[in-house]
């Protein structure tokens, strides 16, 4: 496998996680459904996690072994660890991504409460027709 | 559908820029060659008996949890508590009635899926606690844990009932507690050093793990002879806790009765 080849696939994997990004953008955007937004923003948010993920991303070349980033020996000489240092692949990526994706899940489940909360007080979670809701009663109130 | 054709302009125009952007190179050679030297490092002191003497060293064998609890540490202080406030929010919208005992008696699914659900959440929370227990030597860790623990009350919830769970013990109040404990927790531990430093008058950092060479304190490197990442474990214990049971209340003040939940937006029929 060339090297060549190799960069042309790490940038369609670019490619289509700028296009996870737009779909997502549009259906948070468009969609008037509440559900279908909060489905999209967690997939934005998985394809800015996975986008972060690749920039920890090495290389592979035939007679190149990569592992992640865990020591398995635990008592290393220092051949061992030059060996990991030459192999694992960037853990830091990996460890904001960790927390990012907890701190996601915390904002869907809040999310989701606004919008169960929200079609309890309107009896729809569209939000085209909530804004028509809200209107009328304005107007109602204005006359 | 004008509004569909203008959103889907947008949406082409925008793939197409950063596509082009990106295919005559705006974001550089790709994978950046100079965030390497920052991996090396961080890989070089994560477990290494021989580096420096020793002098910057998180000993745990798993790097990635080293970065989150050590090297970065601070920062996941922070995402908990955003975490924390997340679900703040999403409480402080049931304040009425989450507090309330549920008065109707479910019976719940089957037997057969009863019994099989117990031996599952036994099994549940036993992978919840191993992986935080042995994040600092496997991929693991307290958000994990945490999230892998609060699988079981949402099973527990779907097959036996809401009000099952509350006479177990797993209440609105248990659970908020068990949450601001594990909290405080966390920032006792990353206090701790330098509390004990300030004590015995030496130096001492917020949130540092082992000794360093102007700051003699530190937790201890092993627990029964297994590389323990020092407050790493700590860290990943106490997470597990207020992550799990920060869910667990979610989830509980969401599987709220339709009958119960409503008087929560009583009054509110007008004026939206």
């Amino acid at each position: 496998m060339d090297t060549e080849f190799v960069r042309v696939a790490y940038m369609i994997v670019v490619l289509s996680m700028y296009v996870n990004i737009g779909v997502s953008l549009y259906a948070a955007l468009a969609k008037p459904n509440l559900v279908k937004k909060i489905i999209a923003l967690t997939i934005l948010g998985d394809s800015v996690n996975t986008f972060i993920i690749l920039v920890g991303y090495r290389f592979w070349r035939p007679g190149v072994f990569l592992q992640p980033p865990v020591l398995t020996n635990l008592r290393p000489t220092s051949e061992v660890i030059r060996q990991f240092l030459e192999k694992a692949v960037d853990p830091i990526p990996q460890a904001l991504v960790l927390t990012a994706i907890v701190i996601n899940l915390a904002v869907t489940v809040f999310l989701a409460t606004v919008a169960l909360h929200m079609y309890r007080h309107f009896g729809t979670v569209n939000m085209d027709v909530v804004g028509r809701l809200k209107r009328y009663e304005v107007r109602k109130e204005m006359a | 559908m004008l509004r569909d054709v203008a959103f889907a302009v947008t949406l082409v125009v925008f793939i197409v820029l950063l596509a082009v952007a990106t295919g005559l190179g705006g974001l550089g050679p790709l994978p950046p060659p100079r965030l390497r030297p920052l991996a090396v490092n961080v890989l070089n002191t994560t477990y290494n008996p021989y580096y420096a003497a020793r002098n910057f060293t998180a000993d745990a064998p798993e790097a990635v949890t080293a970065v989150v609890w050590d090297y970065r540490g601070l920062d996941t202080v922070f995402e908990t508590a955003v975490f924390y406030g997340a679900i703040i929010g999403a409480l402080a919208l049931y304040r009425e009635v989450s507090k309330r005992v549920e008065e109707s008696r479910p019976r719940g699914l089957s037997t057969i899926v009863k019994v099989s659900t117990a031996v599952m959440v036994v099994a549940i929370a036993a992978v919840g606690v191993s992986t935080a227990m042995h994040g600092q030597l496997t991929p693991g860790g307290g958000f994990q844990a945490g999230s892998i623990i609060a699988v079981a009350p949402v099973v527990l919830l779907v097959v036996f009932s809401k009000s099952f769970l509350e006479k177990a013990g797993v209440r609105y109040a248990k659970m908020v507690a068990l949450r601001s404990a594990a909290l405080v927790g966390i920032g006792l531990a990353a206090l701790a050093v330098a509390i004990a430093a300030g004590a015995m008058g030496c130096w001492g950092y917020v949130l540092q793990n082992q000794p360093k060479p102007d700051a003699p304190l530190g937790y201890p490197p092993r627990a029964l002879d297994v590389p323990s990442g020092g407050s790493l474990m700590v860290f990943n214990v106490l997470e597990m806790l207020a992550v799990a049971a920060g869910f667990t209340v979610v989830f509980l003040v969401l599987s709220t009765s339709e009958k119960l939940a409503k008087e929560e937006v009583v009054g509110e029929e007008h004026g939206y």
